[in-house]
């Protein structure tokens, strides 16, 4: 039933998955462990229940259908006769006998009459004289219903159990894995693309709920079923029982074997499908390329030779199968015609009865067909631990802003009002060998504005990127009021500033909500001013909805300069005391960006603000501007003061002339 | 069931190998009935005692003999039925991506791709499924179905009666509950597409999230939405989990029949006991069909429904495609004429009107305007992704709907606003669509898109791999790589739409010198928001909710004192007073 959209899935051949990862997953399910085993009692009860349903019809059978006799004799031939025992003190079976004298033989309280003559008999007679068999069998099928109905009523608790314990397990899962990625640094952001995380979120979750549902409670059932057969067979009659295992070591084998060259077709058909699906995710999201570059015969021809790998691949894995099941089919039968051999000799030898034999032959079905389905459970578990594998490398990233620990001994200091902000030394890189930011060391007093300026790639938003601490100096500190900015919470550190961002990402929801998030303590009043200051004011009044106004992804009536002012409105909600900008590059028309800058300036109005302009016009009302080059600060001062010196700031706003 | 015509040629094709697949089938289904007849000798015998070893010893044999012949043809069919299956999903995989990429610009507008996405792997697979297992199990159904029903009337006629009662409570059970299991199963995948869609947001918006300190109250709105997601299996499951207790309660039922009324029959002489133990055999045998009917029909419904899904869109004509009487072309001789062109999106939102532009051979135009203003919507008209609601576009004075398709798009190379990379090589980016594979090509395109420079510091040069595994490029490095990939096609019609929108004024500068030096030999087409841009160009439009509100050279419209000169005194106001 359920489908993977895993669309998103990496191409590595994974390793064979092995016990470990059972193992890391076991402490998910321990707070579940009372439902778990609750479910598995439940699971080993249906397995008895199913298990005794071919014992009751041999009961049936051995009892009152066709009844064993203490008394079967040899004839003269040497061979069994099967006689039936009646009891001569009951007058209506003794009135009954008298009628048929001959096929009757008496010995003291008891006749015995063979059961080929039974038909000489009239059918009244018959009734008559099998009354008890009768009633015998009215009680077993009593018995027979009773237990499929608690096998009905145990199986659906148990999977309405297992699925309430498989979801809340998969749901903590997911929460812990959301959780963690969420408190990955934004250097692993960078690292994997967001459909990769969503799909480890997601899809590989998902893959795992057949694990969590039905794998581990039917492991159980199926053991439960083969040890509870084994057993049944050998207390039947375990001589004919250890015979019919003769074909266990074969079985054994050849399951490994299978298990092997699944394991390898699965995998090659998982890789497979994740490349189609990649190939065809982009061949959507690229039409218009691939259209106006006439390249979609190529595409066509490339994306066909992965579709006939995959095919070739589901082939290999048909012909495992193909040759799997027919294999454990014969095996089964093989000792269905041992039994029949070896225990229709015991039977003529007297040895068991044919209720036996029949219970034999029902249980040894049984015990083939979990063996059967562990293919599929195979295919099961080996998608689940694909998935339990990528999940875990994430939960293993500890790609973390290191948080200061408090203890009884150490107390993080509180941010209050930022006074200053110091860098000493600073120098930063993404990789090891290639330096960002070299050596720089700056101080912003409270309510001063800074422009940092440069080419792209000359570090402007990484050294934004090291005071909201997103990274870590590889050397030197920056201090916030004399105090390490490591020494603070993040979250206290964060609180005080507000970053607007080139992308004005807005999350799908109000526009209310989008504003205050999650303060709710924002007063009328408070909302009209921010509403006003951040030249949103026009914006909600033209939607009908106005604050209310549904945001999401391709349904936004909103232009992206009229988003960016919804960002500022963001900002403003804090009341932080840092602003941090990083511009927009792109030109929006000319008029929002005049409301997006006069917004900006509100904002920027006795705060402290940090901004990476890409535009002079925005630099010209900072107080200070630093130049960075090739991660250096090469040139610092206003905007006069740096256009007297005709150095590199000069050169810069010659260049945006010509 | 007009869709079928979709995989009738695959039937067509593979008649042999599915007529012997079938036919494996049905042997093993007959030979696999044969096993309780069989077991039913044996007992018969052996309860009167009418049998010795050996004889037993070749019922034995009869049963392993059996088996090994069955083991044989089940492997046909296996391969037969299901690798058929297999390569009917190929098939029509093929088909849906050559068909997709058929389609014009506008139907990409209004589908999403995870729908596109979601036709091409879960309808292709229910298809795979209805036409592998599906029938393979419609046939066992009613071959295996038929004939133990067959065996069970030639022991018993009553007896067999009795035992089918349940069937159709089974049959009508199965339907119903599957009806109602669908309706909460597409619930269920409702509530995991919000679920996905708010984690996406989540990780897109993480420096927001850090920024503002949001992550215990997104990570409670995900806790929220997770947990719906798990009432809404809870509820499916429900369902679900009393449909398979309920084929096994039923079936089991039909055993509890046997036994009472079998029973009885047998003590009454009516049946013999190997008939009454082969009559329990058959019943297993039974239970199988009995269950696959109600999957089979839910499987089949559902693989018809992905069939109609699939059909809708490989049915879907191509709205801009070669007209009947299309023209080849093969250079551009002159100009290229927009007359009194008006277009208009699927909603009705009227994007250009009246446009009527007339640019020589050789020619630059610059398109500028406030965003929203229909620039991009009127590139996208000249390769013709997306075709004019009015008026007319010429080139060599052919109407563009009558050039053919490839040709007219073969004479533009076409830079649009979001630079698409696909995962692969810089090098496979650039060279996209060309034949060309020499090196100096490449480093000249790059060159000229100041690209090189970059690309060299690579560790990898242009081998370096983008997208999802390979590195993370900024804005600008995926601008210049369009762009170069734009300029490794000689092509006698340039358009550019807003190249210099993501690189600093420097690069910029560097590209619109490449642009220049192109003029007079390419008839150049540029959208810019940078005014500088488009300066040089032979004709600048301005454009304003569609319509062209001026149109001259630089010179011209800077006396003309209008959005133009305004936006350009703007700009260099910023710039000259950044001067002083």
């Amino acid at each position: 039933m359920r489908t993977d959209f895993g669309y998103f899935e990496e191409k590595q051949l994974g390793k064979p998955y092995d016990m470990k990862m059972l193992k890391r997953l076991y402490p998910f399910t321990r707070p579940y462990r009372l439902l778990v085993s609750g479910s598995i009692m439940l699971v080993v009860l249906i397995a008895f229940l199913d298990l005794s349903l071919p014992y009751v019809t041999k009961m049936a059978i051995d009892r009152y259908i066709v009844p064993q006799s203490a008394s079967d004799m040899a004839d003269a031939s040497g061979s069994e006769i099967r006689n039936l025992k009646v009891n001569v003190l009951e007058p209506e079976t003794r009135e009954i006998i008298s009628r048929y004298p001959d096929i009757f033989q008496i010995s003291g309280q008891e006749a015995v009459i063979e059961l080929k003559n039974l038909s000489q008999l009239s059918k009244n007679d018959l009734t008559e004289l099998r009354k008890k068999d009768f009633n015998g069998l009215n009680i077993i099928t009593a018995v027979f219903i009773c237990i499929i109905i608690f096998s009905f009523v145990f199986n659906f608790l148990q999977v309405i159990l297992m699925e309430y314990t498989g979801q809340m397990i998969m749901h903590d899962l997911r929460m812990r894995l959301f959780k963690h990625i969420q408190e990955l640094s934004v250097s692993f952001f960078t690292k994997n693309p967001v459909g990769r995380l969503v799909t480890r979120t997601t899809n590989d979750i998902q893959n795992m709920h057949d694990l969590f549902t039905s794998v581990i409670s039917f492991v159980f059932k199926d053991l439960f079923l083969l040890t509870g057969i084994t057993l049944a067979l050998l207390w039947i009659n375990w001589k004919l029982a250890l015979v019919s295992f003769s074909v266990l070591p074969f079985v054994v084998f050849a399951s490994m074997y299978f298990s092997t060259s699944a394991r390898d077709a699965f995998r090659t058909l998982r890789i497979k499908i994740a490349e189609i699906n990649t190939r065809f995710a982009e061949t959507i999201e690229g039409i218009k390329i691939l259209q106006i570059f006439l390249h979609e015969r190529e595409n066509y021809l490339s994306f066909k030779k992965l579709n006939h790998e995959h095919y070739m691949a589901s082939m290999q894995q048909i012909h495992v199968f193909a040759i799997f099941m027919p294999v454990i089919e014969l095996l089964g039968s093989i000792a269905l015609a041992v039994v029949i051999y070896y225990g229709g000799g015991s039977m003529l030898a007297g040895k068991i009865s044919l209720g036996s034999l029949v219970a034999f032959i029902s249980y040894l079905k049984m015990f083939f067909r979990p063996i059967r389905d562990i293919a599929e459970k195979y295919n099961i578990l080996q998608n689940a631990m694909a998935s339990a594998e990528r999940i875990f490398l994430i939960l293993d990233n500890q790609e973390k802003i290191q948080q200061p620990v408090a203890d009884s001994g150490y107390k993080t200091p509180d941010l209050k009002k930022i006074q200053n902000i110091v860098m000493e030394n600073v120098s930063f890189g993404y990789t090891e060998d290639e330096p960002v930011l070299k050596n720089i060391s700056l101080e912003i007093h409270a309510g001063e504005t800074i422009a940092i300026v440069g080419r792209t790639g000359s570090g402007k938003t990484s050294l934004i990127n090291l005071i909201l601490r997103f990274y870590d100096p590889t050397s030197g500190k920056i201090t916030i009021n004399g105090i390490n900015i490591k020494d603070f919470e993040l979250s206290s550190l964060r609180s005080k500033t507000a970053m607007i961002m080139q992308d004005p990402f807005l999350f799908s929801g109000t526009i209310l909500d989008n504003i205050i998030q999650g303060q709710n303590n924002i007063s009328r009043q408070n909302m009209e001013f921010i509403l006003e200051a951040s030249n949103c004011k026009k914006i909600i009044e033209r939607l009908p909805d106005g604050l209310n106004t549904l945001l999401y992804e391709g349904g936004t009536s909103l232009s992206s300069g009229e988003r960016q002012l919804i960002s500022m409105a963001r900002a403003f909600a804090r009341n932080p005391d840092l602003i941090i900008l990083d511009e927009a590059t792109s030109y929006v028309d000319s008029e929002t960006e005049e409301k997006v800058r006069q917004a900006l300036y509100s904002l920027i109005k006795k705060r402290t603000s940090i901004i990476v302009a890409h535009r002079l016009s925005t630099v010209r009302h900072a107080d200070r501007i630093m130049v960075i080059n090739k991660g250096r600060i090469i040139e610092t001062g206003t905007h006069d003061e740096l256009m007297k010196k005709k150095g590199f700031y000069f050169k810069l706003n010659q260049l945006q002339l010509s | 069931m007009k869709s079928l015509y979709l995989i009738k040629p695959y039937f067509v094709k593979n008649r042999n190998i599915i007529l012997f697949g079938l036919f494996c089938l049905i042997v093993v289904d007959m030979l696999q009935l044969f096993i309780p007849r069989i077991i039913k000798w044996a007992v018969d015998d052996l309860t009167l005692f009418q049998i010795n070893l050996k004889q037993l010893l070749y019922y034995a044999l009869y049963i392993v003999g059996v088996s090994v012949i069955i083991g044989f043809f089940r492997y046909g069919w296996r391969r037969c039925l299901i690798g058929m299956s297999r390569s009917v999903e190929q098939g029509l995989r093929n088909s849906l991506l050559d068909h997709i990429q058929t389609l014009s610009a506008s139907y990409f507008d209004k589908v999403k791709t995870g729908d596109l996405m979601a036709h091409a792997t879960n309808d292709i697979q229910h298809i795979r499924m209805a036409m592998g297992m599906g029938m393979v199990a419609l046939t066992d159904a009613i071959v295996l179905g038929s004939a133990s029903i067959c065996f069970m009337l030639y022991i018993n006629k009553l007896l067999t009666l009795y035992v089918l009662i349940p069937m159709p409570v089974i049959v009508l059970g199965t339907r119903f509950l599957s009806k109602k299991m669908h309706r909460l199963y597409q619930e269920v995948q409702g509530s995991f597409a919000d679920l996905t869609e708010a984690v996406r947001e989540r990780f897109a918006g993480i420096r927001i999230i850090k920024a503002y300190n949001l992550e215990k109250q997104e990570a409670s709105r995900i806790n929220t939405i997770s947990k719906n997601y798990i009432n809404k299996n809870l509820r499916l499951v429900k369902n679900t989990g009393s449909f398979f207790p309920m084929l096994l309660f039923f079936s089991n039922i039909s055993l509890a029949i046997v036994l009472f009324l079998g029973g009885r029959q047998t003590i009454t002489l009516a049946i013999t006991p190997g008939d009454f133990v082969a009559f329990i055999s058959y019943l297993g045998l039974l239970t199988w069909p009995m269950m696959a009917m109600g999957w089979v029909i839910n499987l089949i419904q559902r693989g018809r429904a992905s069939l109609d899904r699939i059909n809708n869109i490989l049915s879907m004509k191509p709205e801009i495609d070669d007209a009947t009487d299309a023209k080849s072309i093969k250079q551009i001789k002159n100009n290229i004429i927009f007359e009194n062109v008006s277009f208009s999106y699927a909603d009705n939102t009227l994007a250009l009107s009246d446009i009527d532009i007339k640019l020589k051979r050789g020619a630059v135009l610059g398109i500028i305007g406030p965003q929203g203003s229909g620039k991009t919507t009127l590139l996208n008209l000249i390769p013709r992704l997306f075709d004019v609601s009015s008026g007319q576009i010429l080139i060599n004075g052919i109407n563009i709907s009558r050039i053919l398709l490839r040709d007219l798009r073969s004479l533009i190379s076409f830079m649009p606003q979001e630079p698409f990379l696909f995962a692969g090589s810089i090098k496979q980016n650039i060279m996209l669509g060309t034949a060309e594979t020499k090196d100096s090509q490449l480093i000249s395109a790059a060159e000229k898109a100041a690209l090189y420079d970059t690309v060299r510091l690579f560790p990898k040069g242009f081998d370096t791999i983008v997208g999802e595994k390979g590195i993370v490029l900024s804005g600008g490095q995926k601008q210049r790589i369009a762009l170069a990939r734009t300029l490794m096609h000689d092509r006698p019609i340039m358009i550019l739409d807003d190249p210099v929108s993501q690189v600093d004024m420097e690069t910029g500068n560097l590209i619109i010198k490449t642009v220049k030096s192109m003029a007079g030999e390419k008839t150049v087409i540029i959208v810019s928001h940078r005014l500088s841009a488009v300066r040089f160009a032979d004709l600048i439009i301005s454009l304003d909710k569609g319509r062209i509100v001026e149109s001259g050279t630089h010179e011209h419209l800077m006396e003309n004192n209008r959005y133009y000169a305004k936006t350009f005194r703007l700009q260099e106001i910023e710039e000259e007073f950044n001067a002083n």
